[in-house]
């Protein structure tokens, strides 16, 4: 015979006994001592705009360059002004200064973390 | 004062620096032409006291030396052989001059003057010509392989240019020889044509089909 489902919603279910769960630690619960340097990595693009500029003028003039040169130097400046100042950038992180300051990259964030770990 | 600076910068560091069989960086770069030393008297009278790197063994100060050749040579040489890579090159050089000079001697009138019969030139021109602005690589979104469009640098961009005239030069029968189509291929990107040039366009095209992708760069 079937009983009513009313019956038991209105009961409610009865709680789970907690002893039966024991919590378990998958992951440790304090954080890691470093960062991963992924995030710095990427995501990076330039000179989009000087590229979709650059694509006009070549579809317009059926990819002849010699009527593009105003175009194409501007996007080869635009990327060589990016690599020289990624370069610059790196050569500073390199050096090891640390500035105080809230744009710290992971290696600067790697060395102050280290100097305060978090107690175990 | 500057070679200071940088001790001090190297000892202040926390980790120690890797000895390898290169230069350390406060080494300077060996000027082996004349005249740019007499240009550039003042800049390297300060590096009296700065070591030099030696300078590399085919450096030459001979009108005859030339950096697009050299590399040329470079790309040229299989197993090491660069003495065979040399002779062959000069071989087209000296083809592109006989074809040229046929050419200056069968045209009329003021068409004389304006046919180019120095090879050295028209290699440059070709790789010039050759050189692509762009390239694509292939990055995976999703699981998708997109072919996305990237600046290049310039040095690449040479690189590319004559790595093509250098396929398009052994993409041959077996009875011609390597400098034949090599000639016939530098003579025909020079004046803005053939298979190497349509090939950069080839490419520069297909930039522009996928320029939707641009943003899923990471340069």
């Amino acid at each position: 015979m079937r009983v009513p489902s009313a019956l038991f919603a209105a009961r409610g279910r009865a709680p789970q006994n907690e002893a039966d769960v024991p919590f378990q630690e998958i992951l440790p619960l304090r954080l890691k001592n470093t960062v991963s340097g992924k995030a710095d990595s990427g995501n990076d693009v330039a000179c989009l705009q000087e590229m979709g500029v650059l694509f006009a003028c070549l579809k317009d003039n059926e990819f002849v360059e010699k009527y593009c040169h105003k175009e194409i130097s501007q996007f080869q400046n635009c990327f060589k002004c990016y690599m020289d100042r990624k370069f610059e950038a790196k050569k500073t992180i390199n050096q090891g200064i640390v500035q105080p300051g809230n744009n710290l990259n992971y290696k600067q964030l790697n060395k102050y973390m280290r100097r305060y770990p978090n107690p175990l | 004062m500057s070679f200071l600076s940088r001790l001090a910068v190297k000892s202040s560091g926390f980790s120690c620096i890797r000895r390898m069989s290169v230069y350390p960086q406060h080494y300077a770069e060996p000027v082996v032409q004349k005249n740019k030393q007499i240009e550039q008297k003042s800049e390297l009278a300060k590096l009296h006291h700065v070591p030099i790197k030696a300078a590399v063994n085919k450096a030459s100060d001979t009108v005859f030396h030339d950096d697009t050749k050299e590399k040329m040579v470079n790309y040229i040489t299989k197993k090491g052989n660069s003495a065979l890579a040399r002779s062959l090159l000069s071989k087209t050089m000296e083809l592109i001059k006989r074809t040229q000079t046929e050419h200056m001697n069968l045209a009329k009138g003021d068409d004389k003057d304006k046919i180019n019969t120095n090879a050295e030139t028209l290699l440059k021109q070709a790789v010039e010509n050759c050189r692509p602005l762009l390239q694509v690589t292939a990055i995976k979104r999703g699981g998708v392989n997109y072919q996305v469009p990237v600046p290049i640098t310039t040095k690449r961009s040479y690189f590319l240019a004559m790595k093509w005239l250098l396929e398009a030069a052994r993409e041959k029968e077996r009875k011609v020889s390597l400098p034949e189509k090599l000639a016939w291929e530098i003579l025909d990107a020079a004046h803005g044509q053939g298979r190497v040039v349509k090939r950069k366009d080839d490419l520069h095209r297909q930039c522009e089909s996928n320029r939707a992708y641009a943003h899923y760069r990471w340069s």
